[in-house]
Parts: structure tokens; C-alpha cells; sequence
């Protein structure tokens, strides 16, 4: 396996001295994410179950003896890097990044909806379809049914920086309908648009499973979390649960990249990448940004221009 | 012991409701029956929280009180029925009742169903539970294919059922065949552990490596926490028009943050092995069992896998 | 008539000595605002806007220097971008466009603050009570 291969490279000429990656799960269908040396190199895999996205572990996760922390980098986990580049949370010569196309990751809500209770052992890919089988079943299925949502509308399969790369780069792929999910709620009325994330979001539990799953979601102490003042209740009730995902939206607008970590996390099958994409369609229209590209470029909540449009403004 | 014919279920449904706000499950969990005959699934969430809200107001400043009924649980597995069983003992017995979980739950009544099926991820037989154990049930019902079979578990159970005339003895093939799929889905359970051993083997765990490397993957999220069935820490909150009670999770670090600024359990591996000590070390020591009922909710939802009897495999050989 | 409660929260420099000006100039506008005086429309968080709504206030308005205009120089425009998004988040999930309103009101124009709370009170009587993000506390009582 050229993966194990390579890592084994890396870790004999010292270009690393640890490594974050994604090791088999317990569960069909699940990997997790591992923290090797060398000796750790064979339980290496990566395939369309690594969803989780590996950066926010870099930020526990410091050199040991100067020796760079390798991480494997997806699209996603590599523009979450970028950001952190950006927003002062990293040292670039910290990290040395193993670059690997993503064939997009399967969402296991998505997949549990699909089998109903059925137990997959096995699945196999075949080009556009994907054959899910157990005990007593098979199901094919096209890859859109079982994919991440931000997966199918992601661009970027492969990270824009790294130190070296396995296998080869996929160049940026044209997606039409980026923003579709957004557009389609945005179609109905305000009425209608309300009861639809209020049936959303009245099934949250406040696991935070969303947040402490997302890369961008590093504050020391959460706003929910803050006691002096209280902002907002801790329980369920509805009004407490969509300004905890609303306020979440903002503080992660201009930065999220879109790797859906959230959406795969939540154990409640919650469509949280709705208010994410609708501000990063807001802040690409507005201040002509998109997240995780580059390193130079500031944030956009963290600069302005003398003419950002300002209609709304009496 | 008595039979239902499945074509009589909805008029079960329907006559339990007469007495009680009777809930059933759904995909993501209990919720009151309308007009539907429940598809017997088991929900992502665990009926706790029917009897324990996951936000309760406990009273309002102006005086008014909140409403509630006798609710009846029906398609309770007999995980979550055993898990409603540990926390009215954590709640009601001892020196301190809680008063707002022992009206809800005692003026309850549990109907619950046999588990044909187990799934890979089920570890309900390490507990003494097993797919078709009853415990914590008022009602028990097996699926055999053409009914279920009605049996009564307690006296609040039978006194129930008594008045509900279109049941059947059930004939010998009937109890042949509820013998063979119990059977069958008890073999599907292997390779138990004892919580006996797991409790002796964590009292020298204390200081183990174990946590440490658990914790450098943990989120310290509460996703394991909301999903279980006996987890039942709360906070109790002041807000502007009532005192609320909420749950809480021993994975936050808010959890044990004092007013002066120190936390006990800074890291999240001292938070997890607490959660881990809680469940199968300090409450087996009081009621001789473990806090955990092999349900597996935390072990298919966990977002970066923490597999809870992978660990508990560990424990067993590290001790 | 049902009169609106409305949250305004004005920077110190400019909107605030504009709603000085109109008071000292006898200006009349309706009293459906309540002040709240902050140093400047970038210290305003959306958790503020969001906090006024869940607390039950029927409308919020926010009110700052003119762009170019900041006391501390930037604080606006930072906040014009904050605001922004906030704006297109509360109306994406269906929350009245009214119910959040924004303006620039420099210290010499107490008419336009005036006008401002006219426009504001007017748009939100007609929207009516706030009810989506009201906290209840557990709202089936009885008595």
C-alpha cells in the first residue's frame, strides 16, 4: 500500500516524528483517527469512511524533540490548516503535510437511513454506485445517496498546500450547484422556512458533538459556555438551540470550509451545514472571500473595505 | 401469558391511551402516539428523558405549575426499560428522593418488547439483561410472527392487561416458537463480560495510561452522555421565570469548573475516566451493578469511534 | 393601540448625540425605544441582537457612525460586516426582515434619528408582536 509505504519514508528520513491518521474503526463502515510513531505505520488506511476531519487534533498535538507532526490531508483537512495559518494558530514549520485526494467520505447518518436498522459489513465501490451488503441483504446504491452533502458539492479534493503528496493532485472539480440546499429553503416562504429549521433544530440535544467536532470550533471557552454573563439557557428549548446554531454560524462564517464534520457528527441527522453554506455564500458575494484558499489573504471578519455594500443600512 | 393478534394492536394502542399519554418510538425517540400504530423500532434516543426532560422546569416565579399526565412507554427495549429501572433507584432510593422523577415515573407504566433481532453492537447480556430480559417492564411482548405474546411483569401490569378483553391463550405452537426466536437471538449475544471484574479491575486503573491515550482522540463532546440511558447528571438553573433543571455532562469541562477559577478535571482524560470510573466502578459499588446497560448507542454514534467494549476488553487485560 | 417594545442600541459618538439632538430640539417620535448606549457599533454582538429577541423585545435597532465617521476610526466597518451576516442568517431561517434594522445617524442629524424611529416603530407595529424566538419556559402551565 502506497500509503504505509510512503509514512514508513517519512517517519525512517525524520521528516516526522508523529503522525495523525485515520486507523479502522470498530463499526463497518467507521475509521478513526490515530496518533502513530513509527512502529504504529501498518495500521494506516485511508478510504470514503475517514470523514473526520483530522486538523483540530494539530492543535493538541505539538512537536516532540523539533520533530514535525505529519497529519494526512484531505481537501478539507488541509484548507482547515490554511485557516489556522490565517487566524495565528499554527506554526507552518510545525506541521508537515501528507497531501491525499479525498473520493469523498460516506455520512453514516446518511447510510443508516439508507440500510434501516440493517447491519452492513461490507461495501464496495464501483465507479458512480456503491454496494452496501450484510447479513441477508445487498443494496447498490448511486454514491450521492450515501455521501457527505458537503462531499458532493466540494471542490477542493485535494489540500491547496502540502509538504508532499500521495498518489496525485485532483485538480479543482466545477461544481454548478454549490449552493442548492441553500437556494432550496431559500425558495420557500419566511413561514415555511421557519418551521422547517425549527423541526431541524427542535431535535437537538446540546451535545455539542457539532462544535467540538469542528475545526474552527477551537475557543477556549465556548460563548454557550461563558457564566459571567450567561448568555443564552443550556437546556433544549427551542429558542436557546437555534441561537446556539445561529451564533455558531457567524463565528464560524468566513473560515468554514465546508468539510461537514458537523453534519456526520450529529447523532440527530440535523442539516447543520445549511446555516454554514448559507454564510459562506454570503460572505463569497459580499467580501469576495473563500475560506482556506490562502495564506496571505486576512480573514474576512477581521478586515473590511471602505465600500462593502451597506443597502441594508438606513 | 396471553397472545395479540397484530390486526388487535391498534386497539391496544388505542385503549392504553384511554389512561394514559402514552408514547411510542420514533427514528430519533419517544413521542407521544397520535393516529398511528408505532413502528417498533429502536429510537436514537433513550426513553429517559420522557421521565427525567432534558430541560424540566422544575417551578415558575408567578406560580404556575407545569402540566403533566400518566404517560405509558410502549416498544420499550429491554435495555432501556433496565435503564429507567437503575436511575428510579438512583433517583428514589437512599436518604434523598427526587420527587419530580419518582411522580413521573411510578405514576408511568412501561410496556416493553423483546428484541428478535440483536445488532452487532448490542452488549445487553454483559449486564444480566439479554434481548428478552424483563426487568424494569410492566407489559412484556414477544413478536412471534402472526402476535405478540402479552406478558404481565408486574402487578400494575396485569391488573392492566386483565380488563383488556380481545387477547387469546396462547396455543403450544405459539410458545414453541416464542422459545425458538428467544433462543435464536440469545445465541447471537456472545463473549459477555463480567462488570464484577471490570469494577475490581479499575479500582488499580486509576493512574493507567488507558485515559491519556483515549483522550487524544475523545472530543469531549456529550453525545455518549445524552444517548445513554442511565447518564443522569444535571445543573440546576435560574432563569428569568423559572428554576430549570437541565442535563449536564461530566465531559464538559463547565461540569466541575468551581466559582474561583480551579477545575478538578482540567483534561479530558480526567473527565472521561471519570465517566468510566461512574459508570462501572462507584455505581457498582453501591448497587452492585454497573451504570451501563450494553444499549450501544454511544459505541455506533461516537464521531471518532471510542468503542466502549474495545475498552472494556482493555481493562480486562490491563487490571 | 399595541405598541411596539423596541431595543436600540446607539453608539456613544454619533447616534446617540443624534438622539440627544432630536430630544433638545423637541423633535416628537414615537416612545417605543429603549436606549442602550454603547461606545461605539462595533462593540455591538450579534449575541446582544440575539439575546434582545429571545428576551422578548418586538424589534431591535442598531445605530451607528457613518462610515468614515468612527470616533475610534474602523469600528463601524467592521461592524457593517458582522451585521451583514447577521441580517441574511435571521432571515434565512424566516425571521421578519423588520425585526432587526440598522442605520447611520451622525450627531447633527436628531431629524433623521427621529425619522429613523418612526420608520422602524412603523415597520414593526405592522409585523406585529415578536413570536419566534421568544423564550418560554416551559410553556404549558397551568395555573
Amino acid at each position: 500500500m502506497e500509503l504505509r509505504s510512503r509514512i514508513r519514508e517519512l517517519f525512517q528520513k525524520g521528516e516526522i516524528g508523529s503522525l495523525i491518521g485515520y486507523g479502522r474503526g470498530t463499526l463497518p463502515l467507521s475509521a478513526r483517527p490515530i496518533f502513530i510513531t513509527e512502529g504504529g505505520v501498518d495500521q494506516l488506511i485511508f478510504d470514503i469512511t475517514c470523514g473526520v476531519n483530522l486538523a483540530k487534533y494539530l492543535l493538541r498535538k505539538k512537536p516532540i524533540a523539533g520533530q514535525k507532526v505529519g497529519i494526512i490531508c484531505k481537501g478539507c483537512d488541509g484548507r482547515a490548516i490554511i485557516q489556522y495559518l490565517t487566524e495565528g494558530q499554527l506554526n507552518r514549520e510545525d506541521v508537515y503535510i501528507i497531501g491525499i485526494s479525498c473520493p469523498g467520505m460516506i455520512d453514516p447518518n446518511r447510510v443508516r437511513e439508507k440500510v434501516r436498522g440493517r447491519v452492513v459489513t461490507n461495501y464496495q465501490m464501483n465507479g458512480e454506485e456503491i454496494t452496501l451488503s450484510g447479513d441477508g441483504f445487498q443494496l447498490t446504491l448511486p454514491r450521492e445517496d450515501l455521501l457527505s452533502r458537503s462531499c458532493l458539492r466540494c471542490r477542493y479534493p485535494s489540500p491547496p498546500i502540502y509538504d508532499t503528496f500521495i498518489g496525485s493532485p485532483k485538480d479543482r472539480v466545477e461544481i454548478q450547484d454549490e449552493y442548492r440546499s441553500v437556494a432550496e429553503i431559500e425558495s420557500l416562504p419566511a413561514a415555511e422556512r421557519w418551521n422547517y429549521f425549527q423541526s431541524e433544530f427542535g431535535r437537538c440535544i446540546r451535545c455539542y458533538a457539532c462544535r467540538n467536532s469542528c475545526p474552527f470550533c477551537y475557543c477556549d471557552v465556548c460563548f454557550v459556555d461563558q457564566t459571567n454573563p450567561q448568555w443564552f439557557g443550556k437546556g433544549v428549548e427551542l429558542t436557546d438551540t437555534i441561537i446556539f446554531h445561529l451564533v455558531r454560524a457567524l463565528h464560524t462564517a468566513g473560515r468554514c470550509v465546508d468539510c461537514g464534520s458537523c453534519e456526520r457528527a450529529c447523532p440527530m441527522g440535523i442539516k447543520l451545514t445549511l446555516l454554514s453554506k448559507r454564510m459562506e455564500r454570503e460572505v463569497r458575494e459580499r467580501f469576495d472571500y473563500i475560506p482556506g484558499l490562502s495564506v496571505e489573504e486576512t480573514p474576512p471578519m477581521a478586515a473590511y473595505r471602505e465600500d462593502d455594500p451597506q443597502e441594508f443600512i438606513q | 401469558m396471553r397472545k395479540l393478534l397484530k390486526k388487535d394492536l391498534p386497539r391496544l394502542i388505542e385503549w392504553l391511551k384511554t389512561s394514559y399519554l402514552l408514547y411510542g418510538p420514533t427514528e430519533y425517540g419517544f413521542a407521544p402516539i397520535a393516529d398511528h400504530t408505532p413502528e417498533l423500532i429502536t429510537p436514537i434516543r433513550p426513553p429517559k428523558g420522557i421521565f427525567f426532560p432534558q430541560y424540566q422546569v422544575l417551578f415558575r416565579y408567578d406560580g404556575k405549575v407545569p402540566k403533566s399526565k400518566g404517560i405509558g412507554l410502549f416498544g420499550v427495549r429491554p435495555c432501556d426499560a433496565k435503564g429507567l429501572l437503575i436511575l428510579n433507584r438512583i433517583f428514589t432510593q437512599g436518604p434523598y428522593r427526587d420527587n419530580y422523577w419518582q411522580d413521573q415515573y411510578q405514576s408511568g407504566i412501561i410496556i416493553g418488547i423483546g428484541c428478535n433481532q440483536p445488532q452487532p453492537t448490542c452488549f445487553c447480556h454483559w449486564f444480566g439483561i439479554g434481548p428478552f430480559g424483563k426487568e424494569g417492564c410492566d407489559l412484556f411482548l414477544t413478536d412471534i410472527g402472526d402476535g405478540f405474546l402479552i406478558e404481565a411483569v408486574s402487578k400494575k401490569g396485569e391488573d392492566l392487561i386483565s380488563s383488556f378483553d380481545p387477547l387469546l391463550p396462547p396455543t403450544d405452537q405459539d410458545l414453541k416458537r416464542r422459545d425458538e426466536i428467544v433462543a435464536r437471538a440469545e445465541a447471537q449475544l456472545k463473549d459477555g463480560i463480567d462488570p464484577k471484574l471490570i469494577k475490581e479491575r479499575l479500582d488499580n486503573l486509576w493512574e493507567s495510561p488507558i485515559w491519556g491515550e483515549l483522550a487524544e482522540r475523545c472530543l469531549s463532546c456529550a453525545l455518549c452522555t445524552y444517548l445513554c440511558p442511565t447518564c443522569h447528571c444535571f445543573d440546576i438553573q435560574d432563569e428569568e421565570k423559572a428554576r430549570v433543571r437541565i442535563w449536564d455532562s461530566c465531559l464538559f469541562p463547565l461540569f466541575t469548573q468551581e466559582a474561583s477559577g480551579h477545575n478538578p478535571r482540567p483534561e479530558i482524560r480526567d473527565r472521561l475516566r471519570q465517566r468510566i470510573m461512574h459508570k462501572f466502578n462507584y455505581l457498582y459499588l453501591q448497587y452492585k451493578e454497573a451504570g451501563c446497560v450494553g444499549c450501544g448507542r454511544c459505541v455506533i454514534f461516537c464521531p471518532v469511534n471510542l468503542d466502549l467494549r474495545e475498552l472494556m476488553r482493555r481493562i480486562l487485560d490491563e487490571g | 393601540m399595541w405598541q411596539p417594545k423596541i431595543i436600540a442600541f446607539l453608539c456613544n459618538w454619533c447616534s446617540y448625540a443624534g438622539a440627544d439632538l432630536a430630544g433638545v430640539s423637541r423633535i416628537q417620535y414615537p416612545p417605543t425605544i429603549r436606549v442602550v448606549r454603547v461606545p461605539c457599533s462595533g462593540r455591538i454582538n450579534p449575541i446582544f441582537i440575539l439575546k434582545s429577541l429571545q428576551s422578548g423585545y418586538d424589534g431591535v435597532l442598531v445605530s451607528g457612525c457613518h462610515p468614515g465617521d468612527c470616533h475610534y476610526l474602523t469600528g463601524n466597518y467592521y461592524a457593517r460586516r458582522k451585521f451583514a451576516l447577521l441580517k441574511a442568517l435571521l432571515e434565512f431561517i424566516g425571521i421578519e426582515p423588520g425585526r432587526v434594522q440598522f442605520s447611520w445617524v451622525s450627531a447633527g442629524e436628531g431629524e433623521k434619528f427621529a425619522q429613523v424611529v418612526e420608520r422602524v416603530t412603523e415597520d414593526i407595529r405592522r409585523l406585529g408582536p415578536a413570536r419566534y424566538l421568544i423564550k418560554d419556559h416551559g410553556a404549558e402551565v397551568e395555573d
